[in-house]
Formats: C-alpha cells, sequence, structure tokens
C-alpha cells in the first residue's frame, strides 16, 4: 500500500493497517537486532583472525630479531635502536609474569572449585586458645581469577601489539625508512594519537570500578553463595544452571515471586513512565496555552517541588500515609472515615499510592522538558491545521504528539528503563510492603531491584541476586536496544538537523 | 588547540592522582612501629564517645602495651551484614544482637572464647550466657541484656488488674476510647503469641526449624487475629507509640530504648510491667518474650587473638557495663552490674526482668525468619483472610525453613 493510498483511509482502517503493520513488522525489528548482534560477533572474530594472520606473517617473514621478541618482549625493538620502547614491552612482561607467579596463579589455579580448605582452629595448650588459620576464600578466589584473567587479556594485547611493532620496525628498516624514536612515540600521543591519551584513564577506571564487578556478579549467579555458603566458615562453588533453573520451575514460590514481580516491575515501569509523562505534557500545555497569566509564576511553583530533595518527599510521604500518620488521623478527627485507610499496608492501595506519590516528584521534571521542545514547534503548523478546520484534540494529536515523540523517544526509553530499577521511590515509601505470604520474602510493591537488595542486603543469598541482576540486565538492554533501533529518531536522524 | 591538550593532559594527570591517593589510603600509615597492638572496634553511632572513653580506660590500665586502636561506626543492627562482606577487613572487636550468632557461627567469623570461660560463664546472667554459647562452646562475649520487650502503660486509664490479661486490658481501653498498640507485623513481637502457646524455634544444620503451625500455635494464630480486629487494637512502631501514648494509647508493647521518651510523655502515670496473659482455647496463657542480649565478639581472623580478647572483656566487665547502663540506659547482663541499686530503681529495666521469666532465647532464631512471620502479621493487620490461619501459618513456616 503506498502512503498516499494510506493517508486516505478511514480513520478505523488506518489503525488496524497500522497496528497489523507492526505486528508484522516486529519479527523483522526483532530480526534486524539479532542481525546486527551476528555482525557484530562476525566482525569480532575476522578481527582476531586478522591479528592471527598478522602474527602468523611475522613470524614467517621475520629476521631473528623480530622472531627472538616472540619469546623475550621488546627485543626486535631494541635491537633496533628503539631502546626505551623495547624495555617498556619487556618490563610489561616482567611485571605480568610476576603477578601470576607471586599472585595471580595461585588463586587461578583453584578457579575450578572455588576452594576446598576450610578455616580450621588448632588449640594452643601454652596460649590457651584456639588458632585459627583461615582456608580458603571462595569470594576472593572468585575476584582476583577474574580480575587475573582481564589482566592476562590486557597481556595478549600487549604481546601482539609488541610482535606487530617488531615487525614494523623491521619493514621500515628494509625500506630503508628512519625509525621513530621514542620522543617522536611520546610527542605523537599528544598530537596524531591523542586520543589514545585521553581515553586511557576512563577505560581503564571503567574496567576496574564496572566491567570486573559486573562479570564478578554474573559469575555469582552460577554458584551458591548464599547464605549456608559464606566464606570463611562455608565455602561455595560452582552449580552450574542450577539458580536459574529454580527459579523458573523447579522452586515453585521463587518463579511464581519472580513472575509477579517482574509484572508488577512492568506495570509499575509503564504507568510512572507515561503518567509522568503525559500529565507533565498536559501541565506545561496548559500553562503555555494563550491567555493564562502569570506564566513564570505558575511554572516556578511547580518546579519548586524539585528544590525539595525527592528523598525527603518521599520519607514525608510515608509518614503521612502510615495507617497512624498524619492523613489518617485528620480524617478520623474530622469524622470522614472510622477506619484507617491502608494506604501503604494494602497490596493494592499501595500500588496505585507509589504510583501516585511517583507522579508528584516526577511530573515537574517532565512538564521542564516538555515546555523546552513545546515552544520549539513551529505556529504556522498550528496555524494552518486551524485552518484546515482541525480542533485542539487533533491538533494535539497530529502536531504536538508526534512532535513530541520524535523528539523525546530516547528520554522515554531512558525513563522506562530508569523507572525498572527505580530503587528510590519504592524502597523510600514501602520498603517493598505490605509483606506477603504468596512471595518468596518479597512485598507487594516489590520491583525485581528492590527484592534484589532485599536478597543481598538482608539475606545474603547473592546467588539468587546474581541470577536476578542478569536477568533485568538481559530485559532491559534488549528492550532498549530493541526499541530504540525502530524508533523514528533513530531512523530518520538525519532529517532532524 | 595546543593549550586545550595540555589542559587536557593536566585534568587527566590530577584525577590520576586522586585515584591513586584513594587507592594508598586503605593501605594504612607505614610509620607504625613493630609492637604495636593494632586494633579495629565497631560500635553504634550513639556509643561512640562512650567507647571511646573506655578505650582509653584500657590503655591507661595496660601501660605497657602500646595499642593503636580505631573505630568504625556500624551499628549492632548491621554487624552481620558489614562482617561477612568481607570478614578480613571487619573489625577485631564487634558488638552484634544475638539473633545474628547462629549466621556469624555459620559463617565462621567467631572466634571461640577460651581465655577467662568460667570466669565469664559465672559472671553474667544465665540467659545472656545461654544466649553467647552453642554447644558448651562460648563464642563471645555478653554485654546487655535489655533486649526484650515489655507493657508500657498509662495509669490514669489503666489499673494493675486490668493490665493482668489482654482481654480485661482491650476492654478497659475501650471504655475510655483509647487504644492498645502492639507491633503485631513484627516477627519479634507477633512471636510472643506463639511463645506463650508453648511454640518453639530451633536449629537443625543450619536451618530453622518451627512448630507455629501446630495445633497449638494456630489456636495462637486465632488470638492474634481475634486481638488485631479488636476495635481498640492499633499497630505501628515506636514512633507511633511514644507519640501517642497518654492522648489516644493507654498502652503499649515496646522496649527499654523508648523509657526516657514514654516517661516524659506520662510524667507520674508513667508504668511498666511484664505482658499480659492472653485468651487460647479459652484459657489464660501468658504472652512470652524473646530475651535479646547484645554481645561482643572476636574476629576469627583478627592478627592479635590475646589482645582483641583482652579488650572485649574489658569492654564488657562490670564497670563498663554500669558505664553503658548510666549513659545509654542498657540493663547490664553481668549479674553484680545488674544488682546495682541504680539500676533497680529503674521502672523499665525492672518490667522487663519480670517479662525475662518468660523469656526465650533469641539465638536460634535466623536472621531471615523475621520477613516470615512479619508476613503473617501484615496480613492479620490487614484483615486478609483470604486464606485460613493455618493456610498462613503453613506458609510461613516452609518459608523460614527454606
Amino acid at each position: 500500500m503506498d502512503y498516499i493510498d494510506f493517508t486516505q483511509l478511514h480513520p478505523v482502517r488506518k489503525a488496524i493497517v497500522g497496528v497489523r503493520r507492526g505486528i508484522i513488522g516486529f519479527p523483522k525489528t526483532v530480526g534486524q537486532f539479532f542481525g546486527a548482534i551476528r555482525r557484530g560477533i562476525a566482525g569480532f572474530f575476522r578481527g582476531i583472525g586478522r591479528l592471527i594472520a598478522e602474527t602468523v606473517a611475522a613470524f614467517v617473514h621475520g629476521d631473528f630479531r623480530t622472531r627472538l621478541s616472540f619469546l623475550i618482549l621488546g627485543l626486535g625493538n631494541a635491537f633496533r635502536g628503539q631502546i626505551v620502547r623495547g624495555l617498556l614491552f619487556f618490563l610489561c612482561e616482567i611485571g605480568y609474569i610476576a603477578y601470576m607467579v607471586l599472585f595471580g596463579s595461585s588463586f587461578l589455579a583453584k578457579i575450578g572449585t572455588l576452594g576446598t580448605e576450610t578455616q580450621q582452629k588448632v588449640f594452643d595448650e601454652t596460649e590457651g586458645i584456639y588458632i585459627y588459620t583461615r582456608g580458603d576464600n571462595s569470594m576472593q578466589i572468585l575476584l582476583f581469577s577474574v580480575l587475573s584473567i582481564l589482566l592476562t587479556l590486557l597481556f595478549i594485547g600487549v604481546y601482539l601489539w609488541n610482535i606487530r611493532s617488531a615487525y614494523r620496525s623491521q619493514q621500515l628498516q628494509e625500506q630503508e625508512k628512519p625509525l621513530p624514536t621514542f620522543r617522536q612515540d611520546l610527542h605523537s600521543l599528544l598530537d596524531s594519537r591523542y586520543h589514545v591519551t585521553l581515553l586511557t584513564p576512563p577505560v581503564v577506571l571503567v574496567t576496574l570500578f564496572t566491567i570486573l564487578p559486573l562479570i564478578f556478579m554474573v559469575l555469582i549467579a552460577f554458584t551458591n553463595f548464599d547464605k549456608d555458603h559464606q566464606p570463611p566458615g562455608n565455602l561455595f562453588t560452582w552449580i552450574g544452571l542450577d539458580n536459574f533453573s529454580a527459579m523458573f520451575g523447579g522452586n515453585e514460590q521463587l518463579g511464581y515471586t519472580f513472575l509477579n514481580l517482574l509484572l508488577w516491575t512492568f506495570v509499575w515501569a509503564l504507568f510512572s513512565t507515561f503518567s509522568n509523562y503525559i500529565f507533565g505534557m498536559i501541565l506545561a500545555l496548559l500553562i503555555n496555552k494563550k491567555g493564562i497569566r502569570f506564566k513564570k509564576f505558575w511554572r516556578t511553583v511547580f518546579i519548586i517541588t524539585i528544590a525539595v530533595p525527592q528523598f525527603v518527599s518521599l520519607m514525608l510521604m510515608s509518614q503521612l500515609l502510615a495507617d497512624e500518620g498524619a492523613v489518617n488521623v485528620l480524617l478520623r478527627e474530622l469524622g470522614w472515615i472510622s477506619e484507617s485507610v491502608p494506604f501503604l499496608t494494602n497490596g493494592t492501595m499501595a500500588k496505585i499510592t507509589v504510583l501516585v506519590i511517583n507522579m508528584w516528584v516526577g511530573i515537574p521534571y517532565s512538564m521542564l522538558i516538555t515546555t523546552g521542545i513545546l515552544l520549539n514547534i513551529p505556529e504556522d503548523m498550528y496555524e494552518s491545521a486551524r485552518i484546515d478546520g482541525a480542533g485542539p484534540v487533533t491538533a494535539f494529536f497530529k502536531i504536538t504528539l508526534p512532535y513530541m515523540l520524535f523528539v523525546t523517544t530516547p528520554y522515554l526509553i531512558t525513563q522506562f528503563v530508569n523507572n525498572i530499577n527505580n530503587f528510590n521511590v519504592i524502597y523510600l515509601l514501602t520498603r517493598g510492603g505490605p509483606l506477603t505470604l504468596d512471595y518468596y520474602k518479597a512485598g507487594q510493591t516489590d520491583l525485581l531491584v528492590t527484592w534484589l537488595y532485599k536478597q543481598t542486603v538482608e539475606e545474603q543469598n547473592y546467588n539468587l541476586a546474581g541470577v536476578i541482576g542478569v536477568i533485568v540486565f538481559i530485559i532491559t538492554a534488549t528492550f532498549s536496544l530493541i526499541v530504540y533501533n525502530s524508533s523514528a529518531s533513530a531512523k530518520k536522524e538525519e532529517e532532524f538537523q | 588547540m595546543k593549550v586545550l591538550r595540555r589542559i587536557g593532559i593536566l585534568f587527566l594527570a590530577v584525577v590520576l592522582v586522586f585515584c591513586l591517593a584513594a587507592c594508598n589510603r586503605n593501605r594504612g600509615d607505614g610509620d607504625v612501629t613493630k609492637d604495636t597492638v593494632e586494633l579495629k572496634v565497631w560500635g553504634a553511632q550513639e556509643d561512640q564517645e562512650m567507647l571511646k572513653a573506655m578505650v582509653e580506660e584500657f590503655k591507661k590500665e595496660n601501660p605497657d602495651t602500646n595499642y593503636s586502636i580505631t573505630f568504625g561506626v556500624v551499628g549492632e543492627k548491621d554487624t552481620q551484614t558489614k562482617i561477612l562482606e568481607d570478614p578480613d577487613a571487619a573489625a577485631d572487636v564487634f558488638s552484634f544482637p544475638d539473633d545474628q550468632m547462629g549466621d556469624l557461627i555459620k559463617a565462621g567469623v567467631l572466634y571461640e572464647i577460651t581465655l577467662d570461660k568460667a570466669a565469664i560463664m559465672s559472671e553474667n546472667s544465665e540467659g545472656s550466657v545461654a544466649a553467647a554459647t552453642v554447644d558448651n562452646k562460648l563464642y563471645a562475649y555478653p554485654m546487655t541484656a535489655d533486649n526484650g520487650y515489655f507493657l508500657y502503660y498509662d495509669k490514669s486509664v489503666l489499673t494493675e488488674e486490668d493490665v493482668k490479661t489482654l482481654d480485661g486490658m482491650l476492654a478497659a481501653a475501650q471504655k475510655k476510647n483509647k487504644k492498645v498498640l502492639m507491633d503485631v507485623s513484627n516477627g519479634w513481637y507477633l512471636a510472643s503469641f506463639f511463645l506463650g502457646a508453648g511454640g518453639s524455634l530451633g536449629l537443625e544444620n543450619g536451618k530453622q526449624t518451627c512448630d507455629f503451625n501446630n495445633e497449638q500455635g494456630v489456636a495462637a494464630g486465632e488470638a492474634v487475629k481475634a486481638f488485631c480486629a479488636h476495635p481498640a487494637f492499633i499497630t505501628g512502631e515506636d514512633a507511633i507509640l511514644t507519640g501517642g501514648i497518654g492522648s489516644t494509647i493507654a498502652a503499649g508493647v515496646s522496649g527499654t530504648w523508648t523509657a526516657d521518651a514514654i516517661q516524659e510523655k506520662l510524667g507520674d502515670n508513667y508504668a511498666a510491667t511484664k505482658l499480659p496473659t492472653f485468651t487460647l482455647n479459652g484459657k489464660q496463657v501468658q504472652m512470652k518474650s524473646f530475651a535479646g542480649y547484645k554481645l561482643m565478639g572476636v574476629n576469627s581472623g583478627t592478627k592479635h587473638p590475646k589482645e582483641a580478647m583482652k579488650l572485649a572483656r574489658f569492654l564488657t566487665n562490670e564497670k563498663n557495663q554500669l558505664i553503658r547502663f548510666e549513659k545509654r540506659a542498657m540493663g547490664p547482663s553481668n549479674i553484680k552490674a545488674a544488682a546495682d541499686e541504680k539500676v533497680k530503681a529503674n521502672v523499665a529495666l525492672s518490667a522487663l526482668a519480670m517479662q525475662n521469666q518468660y523469656g526465650v532465647s533469641q539465638a536460634n532464631v535466623l536472621n531471615s525468619s523475621w520477613d516470615p512471620m512479619e508476613a503473617f502479621g501484615t496480613a492479620m493487620e490487614a484483615k486478609d483472610y483470604k486464606k485460613t490461619v493455618k493456610e498462613y501459618l503453613d506458609t510461613m513456616v516452609s518459608q523460614m525453613a527454606a
């Protein structure tokens, strides 16, 4: 169907066609997504293949100096007069070997079992006390093994770089070109390769403080690191996919809890994102409307709620709405109710309450953001719409909303993902409560992320928390990639300049 | 461009220096001489000043050793979590409530106490020693004996006769349009019904066992249900009790930590006593309670076990338990300290002593058992009767064992 045919359809038919297109197009969107992943992986392996080919070529065509640097790093460079560069490569090798011998290997050797020796105590007659000998500590073994593996990968990189550098120098010499001196190398870091200088520290820090813990957490999902296996008294070990199978079928209550919390997490994310967005936009439209006086005053009034720190408003709300809190006491004194309204103690009520309170803290922000964009919509579009006979509702759905969605889709996705992991609002308002015996140690307003928090901090069931974390990560990552890639903002990026 | 790049490099250098400096700080000072005994002590924020004074005394009493004692702020409630995060980085000496014993022993972080064992066991009250021992092995030093609860009431509303039974108390309060507060949706308080009905909690291979869902337990559950449905019942945390007592609330269940606030509110009408009896299958049964103790433990990974034990022993001796009572109103577990005139004159502590005749040790309760109990209490308070009491209790017990 051409675009021109489509625009002439009856609105109902239009909607049907639109929905059908969406459904038909969905497998394609998903397909594109997985295609992109496949291409990424393929590209990665092609890159590795190229690296290996280059290394082999260096060995085949290299002279003895280049070949020697396969064993002793930096030798090829040092023999050709690039002393400092060669020395640095050599130091890397020494450092890596020293690390592995003195430290890393003792942990790496135990990664298969995560330790077997528990803590022992022997009674010392002369001192009159037990002497404890620390055994293995599964947690440290896992942590330092991951670190060692990352360092090994880094070293492999340095190793390949060293071979390449030696071979490059050999080729330059064969072509009778001058070799770059160390001073020139350093200078290039400030000049042609300035990006390397700037990017190195952030990459190192992100690896240490984000990627390392992330790998650690994912690995814990495959162990039995729970409250019964706390080192040093008890060690934990690999149990494969048992945690995942317990969550999806093996343990009925766990599975039930997980599915219900997942459902509530999505309901929460959806409602809180769109309620804030739509009400914020309506508020902004109201204030922007011609004929409204004291615009600046109204805007300021709503923005004042931002000035109060979010957690203060939330704690205050939870106090106010408690069964014996100010609101209930006031209503009772006035004689409007005889029993306290269970704002936070009845499951359904609590869910509604947190959604409404979230609007209180969220709407001013979306009002601010949408105000700016609304002011940007060209007035002449509305004028021509009015001339064509469009009412305010039609103008909203045909002009305002498409324009807003186009600009703010990335913002909406971020908000949605943020809300899936919206720890603050839930934890400060209800702590996930009211608790229910239907769930496995979770309350009715618990999101997956607050359940995860309880499992780690209160219950020490790190393995379960790991599983929850992995699943939440997969869900949010897949969701945001698919939605973003199929959104107008990504597809028509060039048009909007 | 050149200038910009220079600035970029400078910025990076500053960031790196900060990072390195931050990493280095953990290494500790290197100039401490070899003979220095370095110890770390954990205590609650409110206790820091008192702890520091006690440690100064300790140093004065042991002038031959060069101590370097540092302090960390970790409230007793969080001790378990913080220690298990990394036992090697945790304090050498730390205090904790006795319900964390099971988990801490399982994780192997408590040093078994053998020095002065007999003396420690005879100096402290029976209950506190029982809380610190497992299989006749002593794992910690008893520190306080006040982690329990009892009944506060307003003498102008309720008579001594009224507060003997729960029914009598509720009826008397209702007549005067007042309320009786108990935080039923808190496993710690809730358990008093089940324990009163003869229920028990135990440990088997590190798992919680519990018989609150047997016939007697279900009867106790029904009593909780009736209590929560009574018009004079209200629930709430300590803030509700201290805020409402004297005006809308006539009596409430809490512990010594609210004593000052309640005394201030009630003035001459301030009174406290043991928990009342409740109706179980038509008979009056005394409500029991958890008698909790705070203990002081030594980290099994400490580098100076003997010195750490000496410090823990000092911090929990008679004199320091009395200081704890005077400064922070914590009831002593030391028998001599508990017999002190000043301690005996304390209304709340003597009510607690009365209730402690019906005290049950908390050492057999795992930390993860509170949430299922709370969930049952929440359902009763919300009058959520979609399942029978028996069904609720069955789920509760199976979750506690999980």
